[in-house]
């Protein structure tokens, strides 16, 4: 039995020692060259000058801000069109999930450069002149990634069976949704959240090509003059998910104790 | 009833209410000039009146200005701080075709007010499918100071600037490059890059152009420069990636053919990663590129400010930059303070870039004296191809390029 | 758990017609077909309609003639074959992770990989073609540690700037795409199963050999196809690894819209992208048919 316990964290312990390596290894090169500076004299040196000069842009928390809202519209958006219908689909509709599944897979293999040579020709152009634009697609982009992780959250769990429980035990639609489905749906529904908004705030193609300007597309043109200082940029953006990612997996572990206590 | 009632008196308040705005409208507008027609400063009714529509527009819609290049960063920020109008720059880093396909394809909003794009796009490229040509004219107060070659006789597009191809390079590449043809040297495996694709970037362009002229080609022939590369290729010199500042400071490449207008800032901006990079005039061959050109968008969305844009482009004034520009200066009457900044073409110079009207100046004595180092050494031939010649040229590139890379 | 499958086109006449109780079930879904509607269908339809029409605006076939001959068609052949080579390299070391993880991981791992993976599969275009260049290209920390410790891998001719280069890149993201997509799968081998075939003396090897590898192998196929259609479709990367040297189809795309068009092929970028989408339709069909089967084993 030890013996067996002992393979056991060996295996674990190798893959997710590889993982790191690959996964830290790329993006510690690039955090490494984010903290350089040059002196005058061209020796090296590292310093927070880099990170000093994104704050110090009169554009960057401009650029920041509309990304974050783009982002949480688009979020508001799947919250609103996606997690109730992914719901109902296991709820009352299972017949009609491989349509679904089908229909939700589209965006992932349709290139979004075809999308945008689509979206600059059919749509009209009081939509078009909007920034709005951009999180409705974002939605749809993002739509294969969040199908699945509200899907398979919800696989795991006997929906039907849980809501007609609380329904025969008297309680009615509205209770039923936001005591018995919303709860156990929650880590399904945060990991959909958080996806979304990482897609949005990442964004670059479709939001490049429609001609607008995000803080993704701000930090590639400002790469040109200070290339430390983009570098900085993306490595922040990726550092900020990181933590976010940090902080909802927290939260939903800390709810998940109190569920298991409740048991 | 009550119903009935209501909408006949709502649609009687909108009816008075239109009919309010349609009256008091012309009464404000008599006298008002549509800068959207407007052809020269004296139709646009004179500086102070064209800075007073622009600020009032407050926008101005740029396209593919690329930081470094030709100082336009300079231009730029003394516009915006000289009049207080707002740029939106889109796709800096984007090509002259890209340019004109967001004039075909883009929404009212994104529309460019002003492109700057090569000559060779110029032509069928630079029409809509109707035949019209995308621009609208409009000939700036320097107008007869511009080479007659370089502009169309209704004035729908203007040359502005040019350059030279210079070789750029990393300091601590030995021995250092002197000629193009030195880019064969096998000590330089690894290092060369051009900015882009030359089927459709200009520079890359005419840098494999300049390239057919060093080993025996001509302005007609350009075929000698694509076999060039294709050697540079096979033998490990040439690597496939553009020549950007990230790159740079990766090492993925060391050595490149650029535009000179692209030295001065690229050189600052490689400072700081802490490199020193140099540019020099090939000796072998001096390729001065035909001018880019500058043109009003047919569909600008901001017509007043565009047309101050080329006014202060083409403006050959020697006045203050944008750091030295003071509060006091910027109160003044727009003729004013469109006569205390430095004009254009000026701007163009500081950038290492040949300014139009270049000829003009130097007998006028109005040329600031250009950054140290990209002078054209005295004595040399230099090679300009017409647009004729760079056209068909285009085309072969465009056919054969792809068989060089793969 | 009941097969609502079977059930729901079988008897239950209680709610009125046939049709009339799937369009009941349907309803709340309409909303989101909607949505999928105005914002994906009609701009593709309109890609669909133009790649249709030639330079004179006329119904013709022509753009997907042109799109069948050289040098469109080498660049669909090297898209397919990095979608193929990357979904191949992502999904062995993807599906083993997801496996060790899914087996001997806590609830708090797996849900903190599961978002991890939701992360670096959106990772892609400028930082991280960056990234692998600060790692590995010439002068990057991986080569230099390499050289440390007697490995050059640029003597041999190694470049990141390749087609090899970018299938290796390709694999930041394909392997948590993998992850995502083949763990839910793992949850169908059951421990009770493992426990069940070892008390009935089965070694391990036994038992993945008669049943847990035939088990995965559908879902393993269909995450497979999943991953090369989207490898196929990238372009932000590659965009941003290559610039020119590697024809691949998204990229000839972006290269038309951004207005490098031959005079007389207005829409072939159009017909490019149809193209795509009839390529990873092909690729989608197994994926489904696989999928119904597997679920069937999954409930």
């Amino acid at each position: 039995m030890a013996a067996m316990k002992k393979r056991i964290d060996l295996a674990l312990f190798t893959a997710l020692g590889l993982a790191g390596i690959f996964i830290l290894l790329p993006f510690g090169s690039s955090a490494e060259f984010s903290f350089r500076e040059y002196s005058t004299d061209g020796k090296l040196l590292h310093s927070f000058a880099p990170y000093r000069w994104i704050i110090e842009q009169p554009e960057f928390l401009s650029h920041l801000l509309l990304s974050f809202k783009l982002a949480f519209i688009a979020v508001l958006f799947t919250a609103i069109l996606v997690v109730p219908s992914v719901a109902w689909l296991h709820l009352k509709a299972q017949s009609f999930r491989p349509i679904v599944e089908i229909v939700t897979l589209l965006p992932l293999v349709i290139p979004v450069v075809a999308l945008s040579i689509g979206v600059q020709a059919a749509f009209p152009d009081w939509l078009q002149s909007t920034e709005y634009e951009l999180p409705l697609m974002y939605v749809v982009l993002s739509l294969p990634f969040t199908f699945r992780i509200l899907d398979n959250g919800l696989q795991a769990i006997p929906l039907k069976t849980i809501s007609e429980a609380s329904r025969g035990l008297g309680a009615n639609w509205p209770k039923t949704i936001f005591y018995v489905i919303a709860p156990v749906m929650r880590t399904a529904v945060a990991g959909a959240f958080f996806l979304t908004f990482a897609l949005s705030l990442g964004e670059f193609t479709l939001t490049s090509l429609l001609h607008w300007d995000t803080f993704p597309t701000w930090v590639t043109s400002v790469s040109q003059q200070n290339i430390i200082g983009a570098i900085a940029l993306s490595v922040f953006s990726l550092a900020v998910a990181f933590l976010i990612l940090l902080l909802v997996g927290l939260f939903s572990s800390r709810s998940k104790k109190r569920t298991e206590v409740a048991e | 009833m009550r119903a009935k009632r209501l909408v006949v008196a709502a649609t009687a308040a909108a009816l008075f209410t239109t009919g309010l705005v349609v009256a008091t409208a012309p009464a404000q507008a008599a006298g008002k000039i549509d800068y959207c027609t407007v052809q020269n400063l004296t139709e646009a009714g004179g500086m102070d009146a064209l800075v007073t529509a622009a600020k009032k527009e407050g926008t101005l819609n740029v396209i593919t200005l690329a930081s470094g290049w030709a100082n336009y960063d300079e231009a730029i920020a003394l516009f915006k701080k000289a009049f207080g109008i707002k740029i939106v720059n889109d796709n800096p880093d984007g090509s002259s075709a890209y340019e004109l396909q967001t004039i075909k394809t883009a929404p009212a909003a994104k529309q460019p007010d002003v492109v700057d794009i090569g000559a060779t796009h110029l032509g069928a490229e630079a029409s809509d499918t109707l035949g019209r040509s995308l621009f609208t004219p409009y000939k700036v107060a320097t107008w007869n100071d511009i080479t007659p070659t370089w502009k169309d006789t209704n004035g729908l597009w203007y040359g502005d600037y040019q350059g030279t191809i210079n070789i750029a390079y990393d300091s601590s590449v030995t021995p250092a490059p002197t000629k193009i043809s030195d880019l064969a040297n096998p000590a330089y495996k690894g290092m060369v890059a051009l900015g882009g694709d030359p089927s459709a970037a200009t520079e890359s362009f005419m840098s494999v152009f300049a390239a057919s002229i060093a080993k025996g080609g001509s302005v007609d022939d350009i075929k000698p420069g694509i076999e060039f590369f294709r050697s540079l290729k096979q033998s490990g010199n040439f690597v496939t990636v553009p020549a950007t500042g990230a790159n740079l400071a990766t090492g993925a490449f060391k050595i490149a053919l650029s535009w000179s207008f692209n030295g001065p800032g690229f050189i600052a901006a490689a400072k700081g990663i802490g490199k020193d990079l140099k540019y020099v005039t090939p000796k072998d061959v001096v390729l001065k590129g035909s001018p880019y050109i500058q043109a009003i968008n047919a569909k600008a969305p901001h017509c007043a400010a565009a047309r101050l844009w080329e006014e202060f482009l083409f403006s050959e004034n020697k006045g203050k930059f944008s750091k030295d520009l003071t509060s006091a200066d910027i109160k003044q009457s727009g003729s004013k303070v469109f006569a205390t900044i430095m004009g254009g073409q000026n701007i163009f110079n500081s950038g290492a870039a040949h300014p139009i009207t270049e000829a003009a100046m130097i007998k006028k004595g109005t040329l600031i004296a250009p950054p140290a180092g990209f002078e054209i050494p005295a004595g040399v031939k230099v090679y300009s191809p017409t647009l004729d010649q760079q056209i068909p040229q285009q085309a072969v590139v465009k056919t054969m390029w792809p068989s060089v890379i793969q | 758990m009941t097969n609502s499958y079977v059930s729901s086109k079988g008897v239950s006449r209680k709610g009125g017609t046939f049709a009339r109780r799937n369009l009941i079930i349907a309803a709340p879904l309409l909303p989101l077909l909607a949505y999928l509607t105005f914002f994906f269908f009609w701009p593709m339809f309109a890609v669909v309609v133009d790649s249709l029409k030639n330079n004179d605006h006329q119904w013709s076939l022509i753009n997907f003639t042109t799109i069948a001959q050289k040098p469109y068609s080498t660049a669909f052949k090297n898209s397919i074959l990095l979608g193929a080579l990357s979904a191949l390299f992502a999904s062995i070391p993807g599906a083993l992770f997801a496996y060790i993880i899914e087996v001997r991981g806590s609830e708090k791992l797996k849900g903190f990989i599961n978002s991890l993976s939701g992360v670096l599969a959106n990772t892609g275009g400028v930082p991280l073609a960056f990234m692998f260049i600060a790692t590995f290209g010439a002068q990057g920390s991986a080569i230099k540690i390499l050289k440390s410790l007697g490995i050059d891998l640029y003597s041999g001719g190694f470049t990141l700037f390749s087609f090899t280069g970018i299938v290796f890149v390709y694999l930041y993201f394909q392997i948590p795409l993998m992850v995502i997509i083949f763990s839910p799968a793992l949850h169908s081998i059951r421990n009770e199963w493992r426990d069940a075939a070892k008390n009935l003396g089965a070694t391990p090897r036994k038992f993945w050999t008669t049943i847990g590898v035939p088990l995965l192998f559908p879902s393993f196929a269909a995450s497979f196809l999943l991953l090369f259609a989207s490898g196929f479709a990238a372009y932000a990367t590659a965009r941003a690894m290559t610039v020119g040297n590697i024809a691949l189809v998204p990229l000839v795309i972006g290269t038309l819209v951004d207005g490098n068009v031959q005079v007389n092929q207005a829409n072939v970028g159009k017909s490019l992208a149809v193209g795509m989408v009839l390529i990873s339709a092909l690729a989608m069909i197994p994926y489904l048919i696989i999928q119904r089967r597997a679920r069937r084993w999954q409930q």
